[in-house]
């Protein structure tokens, strides 16, 4: 008995009561465990907020969002959706929606039809009642005056935005996007990406987005979710991703330009510790040595394009490769011993026929990347 | 001159077109206008000399006979060959669909196998399924002419419907499924409905198998049985006692011609859907 008691609270520990959905020692494979597609998911999202999966193609993100819908079946850990258990439920028996990369409306069916085809499935509401819900579904995505079209009479950005109606007439308890607009063009990919974050803020439901593109899942996100290789790598608000990477990955991935990493090695010395790459040598302050507990050995100095300072002294000199403007900035790239830096500055500040510059850094917003990825300071 | 010389090859080229078009429609149309007159001859027309198209003496005669005498084979076609559309399709849609989009243990060499029996002549089937038919007395029942024309019909229709099932959009029944079907309802009422216009096409073929197929029909019927017209047709021709009614024979072929006619106009639209999805 006591035993069974202790696992209870346990398991009411890690689920507070906002927890929405949860997802434990979660492990999922294919081809007779020869392809591990996601491993030690764990995850807990709340009830309003909006998480982004984000990763490489591959990184196990897809199939860890169809697990929690019940596309795919875990091979062990378990999913649970507002406290119920639902690792082997069906997906009709989830309460979620789900939003498909390829656009999966029915065509034999009007756009009405396919908004309406959750409710006639699912519930016993007289016809009047689900016509209302569609209307006011339709009126909240603008496509009001679509209803009576066949989905093939419709754009993608149209068809999807049918797609996201279907999923908001159901009310479910969470919404799941597999890369909803990665089939649509720059412009409308914008659009549609405000536009599903308003309307997150005004459902107030939690929304799981998959995406391979950073900057959406920065742009997006409450909670941002980076996965590699069928690991979660780090969990953080898009300032905590962004600033305070966990390790090599997280740093090398989020981002762009993305962040600058160097080969260096720690060097305990007479007067404290020296990090020196081969063309700079930097001395690390006391507080920031005590940090790395004596670590010593080869490491990856990384810094973000926007930390590198440019300008007439600095600890070594780059020659400077091209400009390329991005509006208020310049991103510069740059090589100095056999290495390609990128630096970003304040459009117009580097002239355009200037060949070297002297780059300084700051000693605070270096990282320090163990050989293993892991982050040392 | 350039210009010239092109519209030249234009008119040439638009000549030889309209005349490969009207000896192509040739070959067919004038075979089925004497077939036509013929049979609305009377029988001391049919060998006369000279060739002439409306009947000199017209008679209705061939016709009265030829539907008096079809009365009973064209019931046992019509059975025959809507039978064998239901249990063919009962059996080919689900299969051609878990052939088309499901994963199961042994999928291609299941697949293979139904195809390669496409490929040998079911004429070597003959003898084995008269005996077995003989033995389970299904020898001259209708229910024996349904399930041994399957054998040919089923991986055909399989053949033509994976195809389709194939190529419809991937994450259709897990959307269907997310917004509350089951695998089997998903089958049901998505894939199927936007499936119809191939199942209505293969409807249509295999009932057009089911009617025409003469081989399997002759050896398992007899003239005590479910007999189709298509064998009485044949019976006709081989001409037992003396002359052949050539009229009757001409008004029986063109009677058995209309129903897949027929047929074939209500399907028309879907037929041409069910080869080019887009």
């Amino acid at each position: 008995m006591p035993p069974k008691a202790a696992q209870e609270t346990d398991k009411q520990s890690k689920s507070s009561p906002s927890t929405h959905v949860l997802i434990e020692d979660m492990r999922k494979t294919f081809d007779d465990g020869s392809i591990v597609a996601c491993q030690d998911i764990n995850l807990s999202i709340n009830e309003d907020e909006f998480v982004v999966f984000v990763g490489p193609s591959g990184c196990g993100k897809t199939t860890t969002l169809r697990c929690i819908a019940g596309l795919e079946i875990p091979d062990s850990g378990h999913v649970e959706i507002q406290g119920r258990e639902v690792t082997h439920l069906k997906p009709k028996d989830r309460d979620v929606a789900f939003v498909f990369q390829d656009i999966t409306l029915f065509p034999h069916m009007t756009v009405r039809q396919n908004i309406q085809f959750g409710l006639d499935m699912k519930t016993s509401l007289s016809g009047s009642e689900k016509e209302e819900k569609v209307r006011e579904v339709a009126q909240m995505l603008g496509i009001e005056e679509l209803l009576d079209r066949q989905p093939s009479a419709l754009s993608g950005g149209q068809q999807q935005r049918v797609s996201l109606g279907r999923a908001m007439v159901m009310d479910p308890s969470a919404f799941l996007l597999d890369e909803p607009f990665s089939a649509l063009d720059a412009n409308l990919r914008d659009r549609m990406r405000i536009e599903v974050k308003k309307l997150q803020q005004k459902l107030n439901k939690s929304m799981i987005f998959v995406t391979h593109d950073q900057e959406e899942a920065m742009t997006l996100g409450d909670k941002i979710v980076v996965m590699n290789d069928g690991r979660i790598q780090q969990i953080g608000s898009p300032y905590e991703i962004y600033n305070e990477p966990a390790n090599h990955f997280v740093a090398q991935f989020i981002g762009s330009p993305s962040t600058n990493l160097m080969p260096c090695t720690l060097e305990a010395g007479r007067d404290g510790i020296s990090i020196s790459s081969g063309f700079f040598e930097l001395e690390l302050p006391p507080d920031l040595a005590d940090q790395i507990n004596g670590y010593e050995g080869r490491v990856d100095l990384g810094v973000r394009p926007e930390h590198l300072e440019l300008g007439e002294d600095g600890i070594f000199e780059a020659d400077i490769q091209v400009v390329e403007p991005h509006g208020s900035r310049d991103a510069v790239y740059l090589t100095a011993g056999d290495r390609e830096l990128v630096a970003v500055v304040d459009a117009g500040v580097i002239p355009q026929d200037r060949d070297t510059i002297q780059v300084d850094m700051d000693i605070d917003k270096i990282w320090l990347f163990k050989e293993s990825g892991e982050r040392l300071l | 001159m350039t210009h010239n010389t092109v519209k030249a090859s234009d008119y040439a080229f638009t000549l030889l077109r309209y005349l490969t078009l009207f000896g192509l429609l040739g070959t067919i149309l004038i075979p089925l206008a004497f077939v036509i007159s013929v049979s609305f001859r009377p029988p001391e027309e049919f060998f006369t000399s000279g060739v002439y198209l409306i009947p000199k003496n017209p008679s209705l005669e061939a016709w009265e006979q030829a539907l008096r005498f079809l009365v009973e084979p064209l019931k046992n076609s019509l059975l025959i060959a809507s039978g064998t559309t239901i249990v063919s399709m009962l059996i080919a849609v689900p299969g051609a669909y878990v052939f088309g989009r499901k994963e199961f243990p042994g999928k291609d060499i299941i697949y293979y196998a139904l195809f390669v029996s496409l490929l040998f002549p079911h004429i070597l089937l003959i003898a084995p399924i008269t005996d077995i038919w003989f033995e389970i007395k299904l020898y001259n029942t209708v229910i024996g002419m349904w399930l041994a024309l399957q054998v040919f019909v089923i991986p055909f229709m399989i053949y033509i419907l994976r195809d389709y099932f194939e190529k419809l959009p991937q994450n259709l029944e897990e959307a269907a499924q997310i917004y509350g079907c089951t695998e089997f309802t998903a089958f049901v009422r998505v894939v199927l409905p936007i499936a119809m216009p191939a199942v209505v096409a293969v409807a249509f073929l295999a009932f057009l198998i089911g009617w025409n197929e003469f081989l399997f029909a002759n050896m398992l019927t007899s003239g005590q049985g479910p007999r189709p017209a298509i064998v009485e047709l044949f019976l006709l021709t081989q001409g037992t006692s003396g002359n052949v009614y050539w009229g009757r024979l001409m008004a029986i072929t063109l009677v058995l011609g209309t129903p897949p006619t027929v047929l074939y106009l209500f399907a028309r639209s879907y037929l041409g859907q069910a080869f080019n999805i887009t």
